[in-house]
């Protein structure tokens, strides 16, 4: 054999070896050959972020795989919103949970989703560094604070409380930054506060350098910020689908609110098969206090979308009014109304 | 750090990533050899081709691969064609011009030596073009494989849920675990180290090193 040859076949065979292993090891086979069904049978993808804004996703999948249905979605983690977004623009999931002002934006722009329900309600909160100079709002004035996107709940709040402090919009400076960075950027001293949702502050609380300034309820009632977004398309050639959806995360939302068993249970497999973050983190967001973050009720209202708006508009990230219905489809919500929580004691299986 | 590559082993993760993320730079950099060296060598031979093809591909060449990241996700979702096509995009224009360069430098003597011998075009091309190519090649394409694995880490870290990339941006969202982080750089590291040496032995081949000077 020349040598040539033989370098040819060492290439083929790491090529071949390679391909196999990956295929073996790492190829989830069940969401390839999902993409080969007819489009009538295809399970649809869900996207979500590791945050406890979109729990109900993880919770839903988790609990209906014992349910006599089996699976209703293929979940599908996402490190970021703009890749989130990107996939769903180009079909490639067909549901998302995003922050309410980016689908509002997205839909602004001509991009045809709609709203079909909530992920959840408050668990957002402004956190400072314990022991720091920083005692009351007033205090951030000229400081930097961490938003999660400018299409975030979380950066409105701040103009919210900036008003109720007689602050000009200018006076705390806001930068950008992915979550999961800025618990280091607080204790480094990068940052000055943060404004995300949990389980960032939460972290933050539990290393013993962050104190929560003020959770996102004290300047807005009913808050909301994660919600769940449908393709058009699939509202239009799959209803029922898509009720079958809200009508999971409707059930997660009440059983995760039945007591703290079933919070501490779901901090357990969604920290474990979903997240990859601790338990005892997700413990600590979801049960102190119990209503830190809650799950119900999460249909879609006008009032709390045209607050969004009106913030949006008014914090330049918005240069058109549109209107709720135009956004949102409550059909499916007002369908879920009847739900109850899922019969599924808490720590009763553990995930296949 | 030790640590950190102890846990990943205990939870068989370490094979599996390690794995995902050979199997990306393997195929996104052997589609760039395959496109990038015959049209470069055909660019690089016809001068009226690299005329024409020069513009683009200085516009294209200063363009991160990152900046394709968007556009990877709309074209091809996210999982491994994504990340296969960033490696590719990383890969292609720095192999392309290595193509093109090495044609270019043929000294003339040698083709016209070929030619005198009466050479026939496949002839030439094997006999005269191919062995005076190759060291210069040899050179490009592992400058290249180093961008490959530069690259792959960038990828993983958005559109897939396994590698060495998505190691560690799993990890910082995963809390206080920074141990994860620097054991997933450190294993970056010495994978990266061990291409460069696979790909080095390929220059001790006696065959390829004729136009190297002797030690």
């Amino acid at each position: 054999m020349t040598l040539k040859k033989k370098i040819l076949l060492c290439a083929a065979g790491w090529l071949v070896l390679v391909s196999v292993l990956h295929g073996y090891l790492n190829v989830n086979w069940a969401a390839v050959l999902n993409d080969y069904r007819p489009p009538a049978k295809r399970k649809i993808i869900v996207a979500y972020i590791p945050v406890t804004c979109q729990l109900t996703c993880p919770v839903t999948d988790y609990i209906s795989k014992y349910s006599e249905n089996g699976e209703m979605f293929l979940p599908r983690m996402f490190q970021g919103f703009p890749e989130m977004k990107e996939a769903l623009i180009s079909n490639k999931v067909q549901a998302a949970f995003i922050v309410a002002p980016m689908a509002i934006a997205l839909v602004a722009q001509g991009v045809r989703i709609k709203v079909v329900y909530l992920g959840h309600r408050y668990g957002s909160a402004v956190v400072v560094r314990k022991n720091g100079p920083v005692k009351t709002f007033a205090d951030l004035r000229g400081r930097t604070v961490a938003i999660p996107s400018r299409f975030s709940d979380e950066r409105l709040i701040l103009f919210r409380a900036m008003k109720v402090w007689g602050m000009k919009p200018d006076s705390i400076k806001m930068v950008e930054m992915a979550p999961p960075d800025v618990s280091g950027a607080l204790a480094a001293g990068a940052i000055d506060a943060f404004s995300m949702g949990e389980p960032f502050p939460s972290q933050a609380e539990m290393a013993g350098y962050g104190r929560i300034l003020f959770q996102a309820r004290d300047y807005w009632p009913d808050y909301m910020s994660c919600i769940l977004v449908v393709r058009q398309d699939l509202i239009d050639t799959r209803p029922d689908v898509v009720q079958v959806l809200v009508d999971g995360i409707a059930r997660s939302g009440l059983w995760l609110d039945k007591g703290k068993p079933y919070r501490e249970d779901a901090a357990d497999f969604v920290g474990r098969y979903y997240y990859n973050q601790k338990p005892a983190l997700l413990r600590w967001a979801l049960t102190k206090p119990m209503n830190r973050v809650m799950y119900s009720p999460l249909a879609p209202r006008k009032a709390d979308f045209d607050l969004v708006r009106d913030l949006m508009i008014e914090t330049g990230v918005l240069h058109k009014k549109i209107e709720f219905d135009q956004y949102t489809d409550t059909r499916f919500s007002d369908k879920a109304s009847i739900q109850t929580a899922w019969k599924y004691d808490p720590g009763i299986a553990v995930a296949r | 750090m030790v640590g950190g590559i102890a846990d990943l082993v205990r939870h068989g993760l370490l094979l599996k990533y390690v794995v995902a993320s050979l199997f990306r730079v393997t195929w996104g950099f052997v589609l760039a050899v395959i496109f990038a060296i015959p049209i470069g060598l055909t660019i690089g031979w016809y001068r009226r081709a690299q005329m024409a093809f020069n513009p683009i591909i200085q516009i294209l060449r200063p363009i991160s691969p990152l900046a394709w990241i968007p556009i990877a996700i709309l074209w091809f979702g996210v999982g491994d064609l994504a990340a296969i096509f960033l490696i590719f995009m990383g890969c292609f224009l720095p192999l392309l011009l290595t193509a093109i360069n090495a044609v270019q430098s043929i000294p003339l003597v040698y083709i016209n030596a070929g030619r005198n011998f009466g050479l026939r075009p496949a002839e030439l091309v094997y006999r005269v073009l191919y062995p005076a190519v190759i060291p210069k090649l040899i050179v490009g394409l592992r400058i290249t494989l180093g961008i490959a694995w530069l690259v792959v880490v960038a990828a993983e870290m958005i559109a897939v849920s396994s590698g060495l990339g998505f190691l560690i941006v799993d990890a910082r969202n995963a809390g206080n675990r920074y141990d994860l982080v620097v054991a997933g750089m450190v294993l970056i590291g010495i994978i990266g180290l061990l291409l460069d040496v696979g790909i080095r032995s390929l220059e001790r081949v006696k065959s390829f090193r004729w136009s190297y000077s002797e030690d």
